[in-house]
């Protein structure tokens, strides 16, 4: 048995497992909040590549005004798609509310591609060095300083959610809108927070997918890619989340190791985390720490 | 989903056996049969152009009415269906090839196949709901698409599988005019038979077990039974369509039966209304013609020589593609109901004219 | 039936009577339809070679059509769809009366095969499926028979073989002993996996020790897991099998973990644009071309220049997908030719246009477009690989031409 190898590839899949729980962890601040499953998160990725991007390559700008600037924008275009699309959906049944960000995914892609074009482009080098060796392995600089921001932002988030005024009244709303909204609590304003900051953190991550592959349309695959994250955490855990999106990048070269060095399937790396999802949905119906939907008569 | 068992105004039964007649009217039944007649004339006054877009809508409305019964009427949410299409159009090709089985006789062998891989995939079902079955048949999508690539024995790998045309009493059924007829047949046949399902025993179950499951589960229905009968009925629509979709083509390649598909069949019944027969139909008219019309455009446009074609084409591609997107959302915030639920209200507004409210 | 015939008899009278009513003030034309994606998931060169065909269909009309023929045409944006490509097909065939079509990509070519074949349409597309080669049916792994579909170019495994017989002179040359490694790196997709038996098998063949294929989704991602499996089993040489943004993603993933492989892309896996989206990670990469390069000195060049300039397209640079649709376009046309001359322009007499020259290149096209020979039942027409190599050079991309490769017309690879 190859133990470096193996070694690589856990390490791999714990650094690019973070960046998923992060994705992840967005998908369910929206979903927690405003019961709504966003399958345009990977367009919020794109769009966030893209736009930054925009502000270094055509604009000129330096990193970090350029970062601030797509975060800005990120924020309110957040704010902006919920107000316009989702806000007449609310009482809609699930499949509509899925359809309509669904109908968002392919209008924004196609959007995006009409703007930048449809071949790949780097990103200029923002970090001195772009690599860094962990325990035998490179490792994209861009990835460890997104990781040090997500855990940031997540200890942020902590706080908001625990202390302050507005993360209390999200938790409220979460936990049930009509009492929270009783209690005069804006139901209105809170489903914008949420979509803001996950439009926000989303951004990070796309535009750290894009520092380190390049943009591409299909960027916004990742999207998809994150779903088995978010399942095997459990859709309204933010914890579980992160959890899931580590779990899922784990397994990915896990199951790159035993594909590559015993099995020869082929295609293992992107297949065996459907497999997975469907093996713990069938033992936890509810993922691994979704709340059980205890229903009375 | 309570507005789907609200009804127009004006539209009263006093028995129950009118609730369940196929045909609500004698005057429907007719317009029906005489629609279906004329129908059978159009190739000899249509060409190819729109017999192609008919058959299209015909075995993806079949597959779309499949869809209809899962999310519509029982209430589970597929994001796979595509994939089931792909499998019955493969499992029909291999069935003919392989055991030298008529085609006729492989297409629906082909829907019993897809059913069966449609209940394995459905067994989570049984214990999950709402976005998590969701996800899961999001998972079985790409584990068949990934089977498609890789099972050569069925489907060829990467070289494709041919599919023989219909044959029946010597006659084939391999141009577009003779195809219209298996494609007529096979839609009116389905349809029928669809609408006697949902009026059935196990129709109005699959009803009971979308509206409220427990309620369902006290009065004696097995929902374990029910959700997996629907996934099963729901995959034969779509082993039937896929199966006719490989026989007109003559080729089928892994290709193609992407998510993208399976999104579309969601838009076309989302469109047409959900928990609607009439609906599954009108909304795959709807996103069969939609681009076929935009495209109409486009070249219209161009023929006005006000944008340089070259340019338009290129510009006009991506409009195209924002169009349908924004054409989805645009529906569901303005016309959740679909497209069924609109025909209904307009045919009443006329009925009781001037006193519909 | 009866009544079809009778109707199709009386439609074929009327419009025999208008067109000899007609003929005598009307300009001749015949209409080619033209399949693009440049919104798809593949128009990230579909764009480029879309380009190509369409320019040249202008140009060709500008200089008098075929031979005072005009070419009417149409280009259509099908987005990679099947169902677009099939009701534009079928609207062509019944309303335009096409002769001949210029397609795009796997999914749309092989979703027509059988309608081409009983309309009688000629069919060019950009899908290089060594299956389409074989228009008889003469191999027995031939699955279905593709009379009317050429394609302009090696096909994806004969491009393989060329790369592998390349790989294993490299070898030599470098003086390195012992069994090189050889390894398929590409998408469980009908595509990537066109040459994925053939290629291994001649690889074997010549000594190559062939490695279980690596899969990378088409999809750009993290490719880190696949390259240091990639990095860990011992192969030299890397067949690089998708195209876009994921080959972007698999040659900086690669580079990032560090793998000492030779990386050889397929058709689509490499061209200028691709390498600027990678920058410095391109090292010694190999790629195959039917055509030179935009700034390779070739004098036959300028002609294409002047067919992109006389469309107001860039002259400084295009691809080489771009010059490729411009060869493909002009093989048809000089078909076309032919064909007038023949007994009229229809999708049957064009097909046979391919056949009658031998070693043949279009006129003023020396030096660009490789000689070509298609033949009743063998549709290889170009069995020569021109094998490029680019090269990150502080700041720009260094590209230039390493070997020619010849292929052997082995009947084993007759479609296969």
């Amino acid at each position: 048995m190859n133990t470096e190898l193996l070694l690589q590839l856990t390490i791999n899949g714990l650094i690019v497992g973070l960046l998923y729980g992060v994705i992840a962890m967005c998908f369910v601040l929206i979903y927690k909040s405003t019961q709504v499953v966003n399958f345009a998160q990977g367009e919020f990725l794109l769009i966030g590549a893209w736009i930054c991007w925009a502000t270094l390559v055509w604009l000129q700008l330096p990193f970090w005004l350029g970062f601030i600037i797509t975060l800005a924008f990120m924020t309110l275009f957040g704010i902006l798609i919920q107000a316009i699309f989702l806000k007449p959906m609310i009482g809609e049944p699930i499949i509509s509310v899925i359809m309509v960000t669904i109908g968002l995914s392919m209008f924004f892609q196609a959007l995006m591609k009409w703007i930048f074009g449809v071949s790949a482009q780097s990103y200029p080098q923002v970090f001195e060095t772009s690599t860094v060796t962990i325990g035998g392995l490179n490792v994209e600089l861009a990835y460890i300083m997104s990781l040090i921001f997500s855990f940031l932002m997540m200890a942020g988030f902590y706080w908001f959610f625990r202390y302050s005024r507005m993360g209390l009244a999200m938790r409220a709303t979460a936990f049930d809108q009509q009492v929270a909204s009783s209690l005069g609590i804006s139901v209105s304003k809170v489903f914008a927070a949420s979509w803001a900051i996950s439009a926000m953190v989303s951004a990070t991550a796309g535009i750290v997918m894009g520092m380190v592959n390049g943009v591409s349309d299909a960027l916004s695959f990742i999207g998809i890619k994150v779903f088995p994250a978010v399942i095997l955490g459990g859709l309204d855990s933010i914890v579980g989340g992160v959890v899931g999106g580590v779990i899922i990048g784990v397994l990915e070269n896990l199951a790159e190791f035993i594909d590559s060095q015993y099995l020869h399937v082929g295609n293992l790396y992107t297949i065996a985390p459907f497999y997975v999802l469907l093996i713990i949905l069938a033992f936890k119906p509810y993922g691994l720490f979704g709340t059980k939907d205890i229903e009375r008569i | 989903m309570i507005t789907l068992s609200m009804r127009p105004c004006g539209d009263f039964r006093t028995t129950y056996k009118a609730d369940t007649r196929i045909f609500e009217t004698r005057f429907i039944l007719l317009a029906t049969i005489l629609s279906v007649v004329a129908l059978c004339f159009a190739p000899l006054f249509l060409d190819a152009y729109y017999l192609t877009l008919f058959i299209q809508i015909s075995y993806l409305g079949i597959a779309a009415l499949g869809l209809n019964i899962l999310v519509g009427f029982t209430g589970q949410i597929s994001l796979g269906h595509g994939a089931f299409f792909g499998f019955g159009a493969f499992a029909s090709a291999w069935i003919s090839n392989s055991f030298a089985i008529p085609v006729w006789l492989s297409i629906p062998l082909a829907g019993v196949l897809t059913m069966a891989v449609g209940m394995m995939f459905g067994l989570p079902a049984a214990r999950i709901k709402g976005l998590y079955l969701a996800i899961a048949t999001l998972s079985a999508q790409f584990i068949i698409e990934d089977f498609f690539a890789r099972a050569e024995w069925f489907s060829g790998g990467s070289y494709g599988a041919a599919a023989d045309p219909v044959s029946l009493f010597g006659m084939n059924f391999d141009s577009d005019q003779s195809f219209f007829y298996v494609a007529l047949f096979a839609l009116v046949f389905m349809y029928l038979w669809g609408t006697n399902l949902m009026r059935s025993r196990d129709g109005r179950a699959f009803v009971a077990v979308r509206d409220h499951y427990l309620s369902a589960e006290i009065m004696g229905i097995n929902l374990t039974w029910y959700r997996l009968l629907s996934f099963g009925v729901s995959s034969f629509y779509a082993g039937i369509g896929g199966a006719l979709y490989g026989h007109y083509l003559g080729f089928v390649s892994a290709e193609g039966f992407t998510l993208m598909m399976s999104v579309q069949f969601l838009a076309m019944i989302i469109i047409g209304g959900l928990g609607s027969v009439q609906g599954a139909l009108l909304g795959t008219i709807f996103i069969v013609l939609l681009p076929e019309v935009l495209e109409a455009t486009v070249s219209l446009i161009g023929s006005t020589g006000l944008m340089e074609p070259g340019t338009l084409v290129e510009n006009l591609a991506y409009f195209k593609e924002m169009a349908i997107g924004l054409v989805i959302i645009l529906f569901l915030i303005f016309e959740p109901d679909g497209l069924a639920h609109r025909w209904k209200q307009i045919k009443s507004y006329w009925k009781f004219y001037p006193f519909a409210y | 039936m009866q009544k079809t015939r009778i109707l199709k008899a009386s439609v074929i009278a009327a419009a025999v009577g208008t067109l000899l009513t007609m003929h005598a003030n009307a300009k001749e034309k015949v209409f080619v339809g033209h399949l693009a994606d440049y919104s798809g998931p593949t128009a990230a060169v579909g764009k480029h070679y879309a380009d190509g065909i369409k320019d040249t269909l202008s140009w060709l009309n500008k200089n008098g059509g075929i031979d005072g023929t005009e070419l009417e045409f149409e280009s259509v944006d099908y987005a990679y769809k099947v169902p677009q490509a099939i009701s534009n097909y079928k609207k062509w065939t019944s309303r335009r009366d096409m002769v001949a079509m210029q397609g795009w990509g796997t999914a749309d070519t092989e979703a027509l095969i059988s309608f081409a074949s009983k309309d009688k349409v000629a069919v060019f597309s950009a899908s290089y499926s060594g299956h389409l080669t074989d228009p008889t049916g003469k191999n027995p792994k031939t699955k279905k028979p593709a009379p009317y579909n050429f394609f302009y170019g090696a096909s994806y495994s004969d491009t393989c073989r060329a790369l592998v017989q390349w790989a294993k002179n490299d070898w030599e040359q470098k003086g390195k002993s012992g069994k090189p490694g050889f390894v398929h790196i590409g998408d469980n997709h009908p595509y990537p996996n066109a040459p994925k038996k053939a290629c291994a098998e001649y690889a074997r063949e010549i000594g190559f020790d062939v490695k279980p294929p690596v899969v990378v989704s088409m999809k750009p991602g993290d490719f880190k897991a696949q390259c240091l499996s990639i990095k860990t089993n011992g192969a030299n040489y890397g067949y690089v099998a998708n195209l876009g943004g994921s080959v972007v993603s698999l040659i900086k993933s690669c580079d990032t973990v560090g793998t000492d492989i030779q990386l050889m892309a397929n058709i689509w896996g490499g061209d200028k644009l691709t390498f600027e989206a990678v920058g410095e990670g391109i090292d010694n990469y190999v790629f195959p071309a039917m055509t030179p390069f935009w700034t390779d000195n070739v004098p036959a060049l300028e002609n294409v220049k002047k067919i992109a300039r006389s469309s107001k397209r860039d002259d400084s640079f295009q691809t080489h997908h771009y010059i490729r649709g411009v060869c493909t376009t002009l093989y048809m046309a000089e078909a076309m030719k032919w064909a007038k001359d023949n007994g009229g322009i229809t999708g049957e007499n064009v097909k046979n246009g391919m056949y009658v020259k031998k070693n043949w290149v279009p006129e003023g096209m020396e030096g660009v477009c490789l000689p070509a020979n298609w033949a009743s039942d063998d549709h290889r027409g170009i069995n020569t690989v021109n094998i490029y190599q680019a090269k990150w050079d502080n700041g720009d991309i260094d590209v230039g031409r390493i070997s020619q490769v010849e292929l052997p017309r082995r009947d084993d690879w007759l479609g296969y």
